[in-house]
């Protein structure tokens, strides 16, 4: 297997119950966490295991693709 | 501006993190609670059921405060819907009952006043508390007292102290700034869901339903929480499933052999969490920091129940803390250690023990055989003769 590409991650903040389940699973090893005590949706995932995907009881964390913006070296994948 | 000193600095203010300033400042020390909410127990993460032994055993009175409904017992079901039930008012009728004179087994409780009221006993004991206050990070300089960042609002501050209690549940943040290995296995963290419904009948007992079917890994519950209302919740284990939490409380709700006494629930809340069906943290310490309650991992890894276990290790923590530094150690890395060595003796080997039941149970691969091992554990670890009734 590859690595992952990175993601960027979004919560549906409504369903969200703050239940820390994604932070509690979450690998990253700097704090990795938005003010509402769920994963960062303000920068790149670059492990992009999906766990807290996964343990989400209310299904409600989805992810994009990083925008190009954001990390430059996406930029190669522009236009070709 | 000097900056402020403490013995403790406490972040977070649930029952461990409160039990801990309590008991410490009646017996002398001074105390900084920290939590970056301003309302406590929410949002609820958890189903409220605690023993009174652990209230009594750690000195939190009882009152109506913050009680939802007393409790007798339990009934535990096999996948099948087979009961087994332990009730106290008849297995010790002269003991337990609703009757003037006789006790309840324990209760469940409100999580906003639980907590808020714990947190009051810590301040009438002479707590200072800072609420809406974010803990940044901690800088230990390897002598007698750490500086620990703050965030007020908009302000940034700095305290001291001589050790830094990491209070702050199962996503601890305190955990990380120490480099502690907190992060959890997927497969050792249970995913839970409860709703609080209207409707549906209870009576005076914590019924907890095993069965792969229902709750892999885990297992599903039906509390009673006065005033007419239950919850019904469960929780699973993600890596044995490919369904989550919500597709299985609707199933037990539509589907189970209890479907019947569910007909005409009504929903009114949605809550869940995360609890960690793991071992104790095989490191709670570091140079002047310690980690108490789910931020340890003190949770009981095969109910799940976690409330008297932050009660009693906060209880513990304090006492320890109050000892070394009223003798004048210096709270390093050698001295904290005797923190886990003392919490080992008295409560974790018994929670390393369940852990490995647990572990035991869950690798086989036989789902029937694993079903009726999990239901027969369940309702031996309820029985009054149980080894691990304290926990």
């Amino acid at each position: 297997m590859g690595k992952r590409e990175p993601v960027l991650f979004q919560i549906g903040w409504n369903a969200c119950i703050q239940c820390g389940a994604c932070i509690a699973i979450c690998p990253q090893k700097e704090s990795f966490v938005s003010a509402f005590d769920t994963i960062a949706v303000d920068r790149p995932c670059d492990i992009a295991c999906m766990k807290c995907e996964d343990i989400c009881p209310v299904t409600t964390i989805t992810h994009i693709p990083v925008p190009s913006a954001v990390t430059p070296s996406a930029n190669l994948f522009v236009g070709q | 501006m000097s900056i402020p000193i403490y013995d403790l600095v406490i972040i977070g203010a649930g029952p461990a993190g409160s039990t801990t300033a309590r008991v410490a400042a009646n017996l002398g020390l001074r105390v900084l609670v920290v939590d970056k909410r301003q309302e406590l127990g929410a949002p609820i993460q958890c189903s409220g059921a605690v023993s009174r032994h652990a209230l009594e055993a750690t000195g939190v009175p009882i009152d109506d405060e913050y009680i939802h409904e007393a409790i007798y017992g339990f009934g535990i079901y096999d996948t099948h819907g087979q009961k087994t039930t332990i009730d106290y008012r008849k297995v010790k009728p002269d003991e337990y009952g609703e009757e003037e004179g006789k006790k309840p087994l324990g209760y469940v409780v409100d999580r906003r006043r639980f907590d808020r009221f714990l947190l009051t006993q810590a301040e009438r004991a002479g707590v200072e508390t800072m609420l809406k206050t974010e803990g940044l990070g901690y800088s230990p300089n390897g002598g007698d007292y750490c500086h620990v960042h703050l965030k007020r609002f908009n302000q940034t501050m700095e305290v001291k102290a001589k050790v830094l209690v990491g209070a702050d549940g199962l996503q601890s943040q305190v955990g990380k700034w120490a480099g502690l290995r907190t992060h959890i296995k997927l497969s050792e963290l249970a995913s839970c869901l409860q709703f609080v419904v209207d409707r549906v009948e209870t009576e005076g007992l914590l019924e907890i339903i095993t069965g792969h079917k229902w709750a892999p890994g885990g297992y599903a519950w039906v509390f009673p929480k006065g005033h007419g209302y239950a919850e019904v919740g469960l929780g699973v284990i993600r890596t044995m499933t490919d369904k989550n939490a919500q597709w299985y409380l609707d199933q037990f709700l539509q589907e189970s052999f209890l479907k019947d006494r569910f007909a005409d629930a009504r929903i009114l809340e949605i809550q869940g969490g995360g609890v960690p069906l793991a071992a104790p943290l095989r490191k709670q310490y570091a140079q002047n920091l310690i980690l108490v309650g789910d931020a340890a991992r003190h949770v009981n890894p095969i109910t799940g129940g976690g409330i008297h276990t932050a009660l009693s290790g906060g209880l513990i923590a304090a006492r320890y803390l109050a000892k070394v530094i009223q003798e004048g150690h210096q709270p390093n890395q050698e001295v904290l250690a005797g923190y886990q060595d003392l919490w080992l003796e008295k409560l974790g080997r018994k929670m390393w023990k369940l852990y490995d039941e647990k572990t035991a149970i869950f690798q086989g691969q036989d789902i029937p055989i694993r079903d009726q091992q999990l239901y027969e554990t369940m309702s031996s670890y309820f029985h009054p003769e149980s080894e691990y009734k304290k926990i």
